[in-house]
């Protein structure tokens, strides 16, 4: 996804440069922090830390290993330190900054940690379109503007898509932000210096299959998503384009077996056979591994601009003639509908390779409907 | 003022790719040559690494010429570039698209095919172009006017999908969708409903995109073609509330007949990502069944399913269509060639040389037909042939002292073979030697060109450290001139203007004052006269004489003469037969080793 969440801790970094005394922590490491009163908390772009107690105020060293330890236990692996900073809250502010169709969006209100959704009526809302905006609205909302500059600078130069600092603490002339969410775009990673792949939150853990189909998307052209929503499904999708795999999933859901549905992903954007083979391979090895008693696996899409239809189904097929004997004892029947460059042969070459198989449901073109897949599909299954 | 698709509709078509992805070219080839268009509109590709690409025109393969920037492509394209399509990848997509808009300002649009642009570039783009140009993207399958204009790969890209989606035809619904693939699915069903598209534009799934729903739009309700508009949308995003105010507001009058795909959502307890980058419901008012119900209330048809939203099409107030004969058949069977050249020597109509025991009059000399095979044409202008011919005789032979005659007879004492000794003479030939022709007409072409005096230009390259080719010769000198560029200079006085040959002087009168020897040599005359022959007496092109400079062309104006001399002292070499050629010690000086 284009836009990432960046870690606190980078963010920050950024934002402050050398400035920046925080420090950053990972499961196991115990970094010397010295006296004073501290801040600890868990780092992972996680909402409403505080609420879900994963922020410990007041914390001196020694309290460390077992805050760390203890949200370990959760799940959790990466830290941030930071010296507490004792302020007024009538000192702290909201401020927000997202990239619009016309600039740049701040959201601003003068009481920091307050529900923005649920408090419209005390934010203000600017739009940054130039340099003269940016004087304006450091003015209007009373931030140190070179503060205000320097945050803008660096959402620019290192492609922030989103920058929340809540609470900002404004104290005699000098801002500091308590908090930092922030969200990069992943699509500049090339043109930027201050972040890398390695500054961005990790997600929590993945099903095998939708890990390994992210190893495999990161290294190709082609768009490749695969969700696990149901492991005991009985129907599974190897979809292509982004809408149409919208349309055949719905359908699903319009005729009720919204349920049943195993999985949700979609190729597009010209995969090659090989790159199609080790997609469809996943989503296989997914379907073979549910309890369900009957299977259906809909292969259909919309008729593509340009995803070869004969290469693609080329690769469905490798994958397929792996586990013809498990498809053949999981019942499974296969429906395809699919249209596009080449659609003629690979049609042929799909209906031929699925009787020799014996798990042949149904083979449709761009003659007929997008969901005449999946509603045969639904019919073999009820 | 003419309306953006008025003015494709009169043929403002012309599109340059920027980067280069065959198989869509290839789909817009055959999208023009089944609209039964006389020339493609795919004008020129900006790429390196090559000067044309080899596309199909019909049955038949042409060559696309290829430029490594937008300010290479010639003035007479340049002024035809009306389209961008922009293929490069999403790192590049910003700049390159920059470039474009700033070497062709009349342009009135484009489409960026590649995902992954940053948004900021994309925010930069709206900037930019956002109410100036129809630029479809990021993230964009591209913009269609059926008969008229493919740019990219909507509506597919091989022959029989152009057939099936009718894609050569005006039709009565505009197609619009954020779906690249749901575009295509839209032309394809309203195709099948009889109708036909008039207008399909894929707005691209990225977060910003520079056409804006707004835009495309006002462009359906301005098209007198445009019956009804066909959208496929999604959840997520607040792109179908644009309509509901458009419709309200009257400011879109036509038909609207949406499909909003997403109920799926519903299924789950938590929202997923679904489809697109902005198919994630961030609000309530985001769903796919709101936005439905808001478009219904509206005024809008939105049907529940996607077989009733198909249905609808047929219900429209334009005319059923009727598709023309497949053409698309017609193109099967093509098979690329895997090397392309001309035909040199026109051997079905070979020339009589007797008639009725009497020699036929020579039409054409030696020299003509030289020409016309390096060429590519037939000269035009005896001045042409002429002063060919004059170069042809006076470089024949520059006597035995010259490197090349030297390596030449060398290795024909050696007792090698004639192609042997011949090449081991013309391999000699270089910078130094013989080999400066081509390179002086690039000094005299970019130097008239440059707006520089000869000066400025003499000084600018020795500061370079650079030689200027065409200028200086070992034995003659100011008081002794070559006898050859003397008689080669009279052809000046049969050009009306020859700005090069004029140029060369002016540089021979800076180089001179430096040092006599510095003189015009005779690479550097025929350079210089032969460039402006070609374009006076011709009709080459500033364009053209540079493909022949970047070609080598001027240096086979020595290396064809020249043969014959070198070839002249293998023969007389092999008749004398002196034995083995060895330089006499004495003549070597030979320093010790380690000196």
């Amino acid at each position: 996804m284009p836009r990432v969440k960046l870690t606190e801790y980078q963010a920050k970094r950024i934002l402050l440069k050398d400035a920046y005394n925080g420090v950053h922590a990972e499961s196991g490491m115990t970094p010397t922090i010295g006296d004073g009163k501290f801040v600890i908390k868990v780092d992972q772009g996680i909402k409403k830390r505080m609420k879900r107690g994963l922020v410990a105020l007041n914390a001196v060293e020694r309290d460390m290993p077992s805050h760390m330890n203890e949200w370990g236990k959760q799940g959790f692996s990466s830290f941030l330190i930071e010296p507490m900073l004792p302020h007024d809250a009538s000192e702290e502010r909201y401020i927000s900054f997202e990239r619009v169709r016309d600039g740049i969006r701040v959201l601003h209100a003068k009481e920091g940690g307050i529900e923005i959704e649920e408090h419209p009526e005390k934010v203000e809302s600017f739009l940054i379109r130039n340099a003269d905006d940016v004087k304006t609205v450091a003015e209007a909302t009373g931030i140190p503007a070179d503060f205000f500059d320097a945050v803008l600078n660096a959402f620019n130069e290192q492609y922030f898509a989103f920058l929340e600092l809540n609470p900002l603490v404004v104290q005699n002339g000098k801002a500091i932000p308590l908090d930092a969410a922030a969200l990069v775009d992943s699509a500049a990673q090339f043109f930027v210096n201050g972040w890398n792949t390695g500054d961005v939150v990790k997600s929590a853990a993945k099903h095998d299959a939708e890990a390994a189909v992210e190893t495999l998307a990161a290294t190709t052209p082609a768009s490749l998503k695969l969700n696990v929503i149901n492991p005991n499904g009985s129907l599974f999708f190897l979809l292509s384009g982004g809408g149409g795999s919208i349309v055949i999933a719905d359908e699903a859901e319009l005729r009720g077996v919204g349920k049943e549905i195993g999985n949700y992903g979609e190729y597009s954007g010209g995969p090659t056979r090989e790159e199609t083979y080790l997609y469809a391979k996943e989503v296989v090895k997914l379907m073979l591994a549910s309890n369900a008693k009957k299977k259906a696996l809909v292969i259909a899409g919309g008729v593509a601009n340009f995803t070869d239809v004969k290469a693609t189904f080329g690769g469905i097929i490798d994958a397929l003639t792996e586990t013809g004997d498990a498809l053949r004892k999981g019942n499974v029947q296969v429906f395809i509908r699919r249209g596009g460059p080449n659609e003629k042969e690979g049609l042929a070459l799909m209906r031929a390779f699925l009787e020799e198989q014996k798990i042949l449901g149904s083979v449709h073109g761009s003659d007929a409907v997008i969901t005449s897949a999946v509603d045969d599909a639904i019919d073999y299954l009820s | 003022m003419k309306s953006i698709l008025e003015k494709v509709k009169a043929g403002e078509t012309g599109t340059i790719v920027m980067g280069n992805h065959q198989r869509i070219l290839q789909s817009m080839l055959d999208f023009d040559f089944l609209s039964g268009k006389s020339e493609p509109s795919t004008l020129a590709i900006i790429t390196g690494n090559r000067k044309a690409q080899k596309c199909f025109w019909g049955k038949k393969e042409i060559l696309i010429p290829c430029y490594a920037k937008v300010n290479q492509v010639p003035p007479e394209i340049a002024s035809k570039v009306r389209w961008m399509l922009n293929v490069q990848s999403g790192r590049r997509a910003y700049e390159t698209a920059v470039q474009f808009f700033d070497a062709f300002p009349d342009a009135l649009g484009g489409t960026i095919f590649a995902e992954n642009v940053p948004e900021k570039h994309a925010t930069e783009l709206i900037a930019r172009y956002g109410s100036t140009k129809l630029l479809s993207g990021p993230a964009s399958v591209g913009i269609l006017v059926p008969r008229h204009l493919k740019v990219c790969a909507i509506g597919g890209i091989s022959p029989a999908q152009i057939d099936e989606g009718m894609l050569t035809t005006e039709g009565s619904i505009a197609v619009v969708s954020t779906s690249g693939g749901m575009t295509n699915e839209l032309i394809h069903g309203v195709a099948q409903s009889g109708k036909g598209v008039s207008f399909a534009l894929a707005i691209g799934g990225d977060r910003f995109p520079v056409a804006s729903l707004s835009q495309v739009l006002a462009i359906v309700e301005a098209d007198p073609g445009s019956k009804a508009l066909a959208y496929f949308g999604e959840l997520g995003g607040e792109d179908e509330y644009e309509i509901v105010e458009l419709l309200k507001t009257k400011k879109f009058t036509k038909p609207v007949i949406a499909y909003i795909a997403g109920v799926i959502d519903e299924a789950f307890d938590e929202h997923m990502q679904f489809g697109h980058a902005k198919a994630l419901v961030a609000k309530k008012d985001e769903s796919a069944r709101t936005k439905r119900e808001a478009l219904r209330a509206a005024g809008a048809v939105a049907p529940d399913t996607f077989p009733e939203f198909l249905e609808a099409f047929k219900k429209t107030e334009g005319k059923d269509i009727v598709a023309p004969m497949s053409t698309a058949d017609d193109l099967s069977g093509r098979r690329e060639s895997i090397l392309s050249t001309r035909e040199i020597i026109d051997f079905e109509h070979a020339p009589t040389y007797v008639e009725k025991g009497k020699l036929v009059p020579r039409k054409q000399s030696f020299t003509s037909q030289v020409l016309t095979a390096l060429l590519g044409r037939a000269p035009k202008s005896e001045t042409t042939i002429a002063f060919a011919d004059a170069v042809f005789s006076l470089l024949i032979d520059h006597g035995g002292a010259v490197s090349g005659a030297v390596n030449t007879m060398v290795t024909a004492r050696a007792g090698k073979d004639m192609v042997s000794s011949l090449v081991s003479g013309l391999l000699t030939i270089g910078p130094r030697f013989g080999g400066a022709i081509n390179d002086a007409a690039r000094t005299w072409l970019t130097g008239t060109t440059s707006g520089m005096s000869a000066k400025e230009y003499v000084e600018t390259e020795t500061k370079a450290g650079r030689l200027i080719l065409g200028i200086g010769h070992k034995k003659y000198r100011v008081g002794i001139p070559d006898p050859r560029v003397a008689a080669l200079a009279q052809f000046a006085t049969l050009l009306k203007s020859h700005p090069r040959y004029d140029f060369a002087r002016e540089i021979e009168e800076v180089t001179t004052a430096k040092s006599g020897s510095l003189i015009l040599n005779v690479d550097g005359i025929t350079a210089a006269l032969f460039t402006d022959i070609l374009i006076e007496c011709e009709g080459f092109t500033e364009t053209e004489v540079r493909e022949l400079i970047d070609a080598e062309f001027f240096n086979a104006l020595f290396v064809i003469p020249r043969s014959v001399g070198f070839i002249s002292h293998f023969l007389e070499q092999k008749q004398n037969d002196e034995g083995l050629f060895r330089l006499p010690e004495d003549l070597l000086f030979t320093r010790k080793q380690g000196e």
